[in-house]
């Protein structure tokens, strides 16, 4: 399989005026250097379902946003699909799909499916090749009820459906998804992971996706990018992000006065029979769980680490 | 290329076709907006009028003139309304970042940006055009060429006025007020009697609020068929395109490079 996303020490840094305000800051401006993206490298090949994983202001969306077309980077390259992205705007276009999820790309008053319809055509597709491609994604994707309703009438969830399918009308290979999952609630989540990976696993797209939800990541990528003040900090399927903590074991006993005490034991340096030894021996323990650690604490961990 | 034209210009057809529909979601809505703003403009001609048949003419300039000055007038402004409306639009594209959606687009970002927005009661303006042109006497076939063409002119200034202050907002924060007032100034300076201005307004008439290009000339080019005229005005149109043109994409490339923003 080849690689269809290279990055290969991507820099992105901004400046930002210190003071914007005021005739001092017209005439003698003060910049800072923030830098968002520090020499990111990786490569994805075609069909792989990548989270992008990174705390707040990270470079997440940056990185995406260079990818997309949308950005120049500071230094550094990339390739999509063979093209570089800054560099061929109209062309990538066709390849790829973008899902801001903090912004819509339907019109507003009109109904779904006319913005369907001027998506069809912005992509210059025949009409046939069309309708047939949207009674797909519609069956996918369950939107038939939403088809005739203006974007503005639809709920959070239901417009995240339509989002997403508006970005995969042309076919592209490659979706890139930035926190499609903003906001929603557990159920509306649940349905957007399920069908994102439908749809990724069916047409083998190409997914990265980012998003602060870790059950995002676990339920739809194979491989997980973590990045933090702009570098690479991890790299690896989740499997292998999994193995790498599963040293640590959270307990928690609850003793006879209903007292819950929680504990976490790393087993290299203590094994767990010692650990419940202590526990056995300290309370009168009336009921116990040892659980491995959830991915947010894994990926908190690592974020500590770094 | 020429076949890339065509599909433009289907795609733009496909895209009136969308306003035109989310226009008539109210029929009745649409319609008396359209009368509205014909009702509108024609009492402003009437005032006009007035003033005319009391004081006979201004700085040179009769009633005549006057219809002559609305028919491009309102040909240009509804033109861009209806067509471009959406660069007005740009600054709040920017600050809200939907401008990315125009930028992942297989589209020129330009045109997607021009024709995201129309304001169907400009047909009104269209109506009001149509009428001045026949109250002005100037309907010989010559005068009539003239007047489409230099409404095409006028409309080629207004635009790139407008683009040009729209795209302010790459290179300072909230300017949509400030872009909002500096085209208003243009378009009230282009609806007063052009002979009014001499001297240096005159000359700021015709450079940094360009109005008289959508005023003056237009109707100079009218009355006179004058080559040098009509050189001047085409000249005019195809610079302030150029330059418009050069100043969004040198926006955009500073949107791209990410540095527009400053902290507060
Ligand atoms: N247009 C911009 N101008 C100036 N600074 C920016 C700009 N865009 C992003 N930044 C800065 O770059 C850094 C990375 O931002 P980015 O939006 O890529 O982070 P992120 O990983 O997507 O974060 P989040 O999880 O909050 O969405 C931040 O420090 C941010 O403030
Ligand atoms: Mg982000």
């Amino acid at each position: 399989m080849t690689d269809i996303i290279k990055v290969d020490r991507l820099c992105k840094k901004f400046r930002l005026k210190k003071n914007a305000a005021g005739l001092k800051g017209l005439f003698h401006p003060e910049y800072k250097t923030v830098t968002a993206v520090d020499r990111l490298s990786f490569n994805i090949k075609e069909g792989e379902r990548v989270a992008f994983i990174g705390p707040n202001g990270a470079g997440k969306s940056t990185t995406i946003k260079m990818l997309s077309s949308i950005l120049h980077p500071t230094s550094g390259t990339a390739e999509v699909m063979g093209l570089i992205p800054w560099e061929n705007r109209r062309r990538l276009a066709y390849h790829i799909g973008t899902v801001f999820g903090q912004r819509s790309q339907l019109w507003y008053n009109l109904p779904v499916q006319d913005s369907f319809g001027l998506i069809g055509k912005i992509y210059g597709l025949d009409d046939i090749e069309f309708r047939r491609r949207l009674s797909k994604l519609v069956r996918l994707f369950e939107i038939r009820d939403l088809l005739g309703h203006p974007t503005r009438s639809l709920s959070l969830g239901q417009r995240m459906r339509c989002e997403i399918v508006a970005s995969l009308i042309h076919r592209p290979q490659i979706l890139f998804l930035d926190e499609p999952t903003i906001g929603l609630d557990v159920t509306a989540k649940e349905i957007i992971r399920n069908l994102v990976k439908k749809q990724a696993l069916e047409e083998n797209t190409t997914l990265l996706l980012t998003s602060h939800d870790t059950d995002d990541m676990e339920k739809v990528c194979d491989r997980v990018i973590i990045i933090n003040k702009g570098r690479l900090i991890f790299d690896d399927s989740i499997h292998a992000l999994k193995e790498s903590y599963l040293n640590k074991k959270y307990i928690e006993v609850t003793d006879d006065s209903g007292a819950k005490i929680k504990t976490v034991v790393d087993t290299k340096t203590t094994p767990v029979k010692k650990a419940l030894d202590e526990l056995v021996q300290k309370y009168h323990i009336t009921d116990i769980t040892v659980e491995n650690p959830p991915m947010e604490e894994i990926i908190k961990e690592i974020y500590r680490r770094d | 290329m020429a076949d890339d034209f065509i599909k433009t210009l289907k795609l733009f057809f496909y895209i009136q076709k969308s306003h035109f529909k989310t226009a008539f979601l109210s029929v009745g809505d649409a319609l008396s907006n359209v009368v509205i703003m014909l009702i509108n403009n024609l009492s402003f001609i009437f005032m006009w009028w007035v003033i005319f048949h009391n004081k006979g003419s201004i700085n040179g300039w009769d009633f005549s003139d006057m219809l002559l000055l609305n028919a491009v007038m309102n040909n240009a402004f509804a033109i861009f309304a209806l067509f471009a409306r959406g660069i007005q639009a740009l600054p709040e594209y920017i600050d809200n970042g939907s401008l990315d959606n125009y930028l992942v687009s297989p589209q020129r970002p330009l045109f997607m940006i021009a024709t995201s927005e129309s304001t169907f009661a400009n047909w009104g303006d269209l109506l009001t055009g149509l009428i001045c042109w026949i109250l002005s006497g100037y309907t010989d076939l010559l005068s009539f060429a003239l007047m489409i063409y230099a409404s095409l002119c006028a409309t080629a200034v207004l635009i790139s006025y407008r683009l040009l202050v729209s795209s302010l907002a790459f290179f300072a924060g909230d300017t949509q007020k400030l872009g909002d007032n500096i085209f208003m100034a243009f378009i009230t300076f282009s609806s007063q009697p052009a002979s009014i201005f001499t001297g240096w307004y005159k000359v700021m008439f015709l450079s940094i609020i360009p109005a008289g290009f959508i005023s003056l000339i237009p109707v100079m080019l009218i009355k006179t068929a004058a080559l040098p005229v009509f050189l001047f005005l085409s000249g005019a149109a195809v610079l302030s395109i150029v330059i418009s043109a050069a100043f969004f994409r040198f926006g955009l490339k500073r949107y791209a490079s990410g540095n527009r923003f400053g902290v507060r």
